[in-house]
């Protein structure tokens, strides 16, 4: 049984974001981390590494040649092997491009889960992995708290409106998890000594077959405008007041905006 | 390509979800701008029924079982092959169908956004990017196929009243071959705690580790009923097991939009932030005078919770005349 987990490099959390003046992200200006989102299903990966039920985890990461220091660390919690696709033409891609990228790759690959992180930090918008499931036509079992295989079907445990339903498909499939999946592993000392010697490949568009026509520039989308968030009136303070007092006061205020 | 602007019907247990009135005035509201029609895509128990009552012009079924809502999202793509825009919920089964179509139809995607324009057929999208750091405005490719996937913040657009009848309903045609359809729920747990879908709240009162305990959530509770409200959850009350999961708000819980938001004992974490800085009023409640709710929150009062809460419910009531 066979994993590919794909991993994105995101900016970290807590630095400062750039547009350049073409709108799109500075990437090269800022510390970078595996998304947070996506070392869930590298631990989920390697759960199911441990426990024996999968023989080989593989990376996969579409960006620029700095993704493979994300790459590495990927391989210093655990895993095998791992594929940087870059080029030049993907620059700027959005995430219908970083879908049909991946899904060339994946269909080279040929995992029997291809497991994504449930939203990339940067972009938010949980849309890579249904969409490679629906280029690769494969089934797509996504959101899940946890994901267990037997011989030729994945199950997911996913939240439904009132507690949760357990939802299974044939392999092989595209899957993502949640943050539910439990909290991941930091690198050993030894584990970052072995990835230096776990291979990792770099291939261009052409070694998943893929031209730059197809990729229609890049993106279906444009950035037109980035702006900072409309200023809003300095937050009001109710501070050192008794109980009483500041209940009404709060009263009050939910009332002059109709809140009440 | 129409001029229609085509969104998603989601039904569970033969009733639409608030989703669906919402985006059904949404897309009531572009439909009048490109001057095509409002369909409704329906699935989900009981969506044969009720389809033409959600307040499309026209409506096409789906499906009408219990399943995940991905097994429709073939039929959800090759029903919206011929329309301008798809607006879909930003919700985990919105987003499953939205990114199926947008592989299947290789059609650009926006979202989640709490505001979206069209100028003749030019589609421009609003979203908050990079967790809230900015605000970008994003348009399809020149070129770029139709329909343009666009996920909706919950409380975007507000229900139109009198939907009974109006769209004339058909069947959409069942998918060939399609994997997707594969995925199948074989077991299903309810919990005990009953949860409320927060999504549809416009009042909602969410607490924190700061609230201590189950017991500190009932307290919640009688403030959020006060409000006409419902109570959510920062993850650390739902790892703590306080409170189901199905009431975390954040990156990885529900995005809410409600007109007040009322945090209480929420320190206010950037994963918790972007799951509820599109609120209309944020009101935090932290003993804390650094915590960095107080950072954006339009009214901060600084106080500890257990005093002032009841307090308040009080006040509210009285106010309320209960
Ligand atoms: C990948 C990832 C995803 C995450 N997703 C989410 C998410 O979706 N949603 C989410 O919420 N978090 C999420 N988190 C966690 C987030 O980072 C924070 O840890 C979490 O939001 C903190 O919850 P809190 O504010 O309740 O607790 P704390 O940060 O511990 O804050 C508790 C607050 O309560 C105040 N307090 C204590 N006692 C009182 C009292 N008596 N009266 C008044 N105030 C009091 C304290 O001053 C403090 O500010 C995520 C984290 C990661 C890494
Ligand atoms: N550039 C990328 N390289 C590898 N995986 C990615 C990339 N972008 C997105 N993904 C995967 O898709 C998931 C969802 O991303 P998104 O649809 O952008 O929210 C992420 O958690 C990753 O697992």
């Amino acid at each position: 049984m066979k994993i590919v987990v794909c991993i994105k490099q995101v900016p970290a959390t807590t630095a400062d974001k750039r547009y350049e003046a073409d709108l799109t992200l500075d990437r090269a200006s800022v510390e970078t981390v595996i998304n947070p989102l996506d070392e869930y299903a590298i631990e989920q990966a390697l759960r199911l590494a441990d426990a024996g039920t999968v023989d080989e985890v593989a990376y996969l990461s579409m960006g620029p040649e700095q993704a493979s220091e994300a790459l590495r660390r990927a391989l210093a919690m655990g895993g095998d092997a791992a594929y940087l696709v870059t080029d030049a033409a993907l620059s700027g891609a959005d995430e219908w491009a970083t879908a049909k990228v991946l899904a060339a790759a994946l269909d080279k690959l040929a995992p029997d889960v291809a497991l994504m992180g449930m939203a990339s930090d940067d972009a938010r918008g949980s849309l890579v992995p249904g969409a490679v499931a629906a280029m690769r036509n494969l089934p797509l079992l996504s959101y899940g708290a946890e994901l267990r295989l037997e011989d030729s079907v994945a199950r997911i445990r996913r939240l439904n409106a009132s507690g949760h339903d357990i939802v299974e498909a044939p392999l092989p499939v595209v899957a993502s998890v949640t943050d539910q999946v439990g909290e991941p592993r930091y690198a050993s000392l030894k584990g970052i000594m072995a990835a230096k010697r776990k291979p990792l490949e770099t291939w261009a568009l052409s070694d998943i077959g893929l031209s730059a026509d197809e990729l229609q520039g890049g993106a279906l989308t444009k950035v037109t405008s980035a702006e900072p968030p409309q200023a809003k009136p300095p937050t009001e303070r109710i501070e050192n007041a008794p109980p009483e007092e500041a209940a009404t006061r709060i009263a009050d205020w939910l009332a002059a905006r109709k809140l009440i | 390509m129409s001029n229609d602007i085509a969104f998603l019907a989601e039904f569970a247990d033969g009733t639409p979800q608030r989703s669906a009135l919402e985006l059904a005035a949404g897309a009531a509201q572009l439909a009048a701008q490109s001057g095509g029609a409002a369909v409704a895509l329906a699935y989900g128990a009981g969506a044969a029924g009720g389809a033409a009552n959600v307040g499309a012009q026209r409506a096409v079924v789906l499906g009408d079982e219990d399943r995940p809502a991905v097994t429709y999202a073939a039929a959800a793509a090759e029903a919206a092959r011929d329309a301008l825009v798809l607006l879909a919920p930003a919700t985990p089964n919105g987003r499953d169908i939205a990114a199926v179509v947008m592989g299947r139809l290789n059609v650009p995607a926006f979202g989640p956004v709490s505001e979206v324009d069209l100028d003749g057929q030019t589609l421009t999208a609003k979203q908050a990017t990079l967790q809230g750091s900015v605000i970008t405005a994003s348009q399809p490719v020149d070129g770029a196929a139709t329909p343009s996937v666009v996920l909706v913040l919950a409380n975007t657009f507000t229900p139109a009243e009198g939907n009974a009848d109006t769209a004339d309903v058909s069947q959409a045609p069942a998918v060939a071959d399609d994997p997707l359809g594969t995925a199948k729920v074989v077991e299903s747990h309810a919990e005990e705690q009953a949860a409320v879908n927060l999504e549809e709240a416009t009042v909602i009162v969410a607490g924190g580790r700061g609230v201590g305990g189950a017991e500190g959530f009932e307290t919640l509770q009688e403030l959020a009923s006060a409000l006409g409200g419902a109570v959510g959850a920062s993850r650390a009350a739902a790892d703590a097991g306080w409170v189901p999961y199905q009431l975390q708000i954040g990156q990885t819980g529900k995005v809410v939009k409600p007109s007040l938001y009322l945090g209480v004992g929420i320190s206010g974490a950037i994963q918790h932030r972007v799951g509820m800085q599109t609120a209309e009023h944020v009101v935090a409640i932290n003993k804390d005078p650094d915590a960095p709710i107080g950072e954006f929150a339009d009214l901060f009062v600084v106080a500890d919770l257990f005093s002032v809460v009841p307090k308040l419910t009080e006040e509210i009531k009285r106010r309320k005349g209960v």
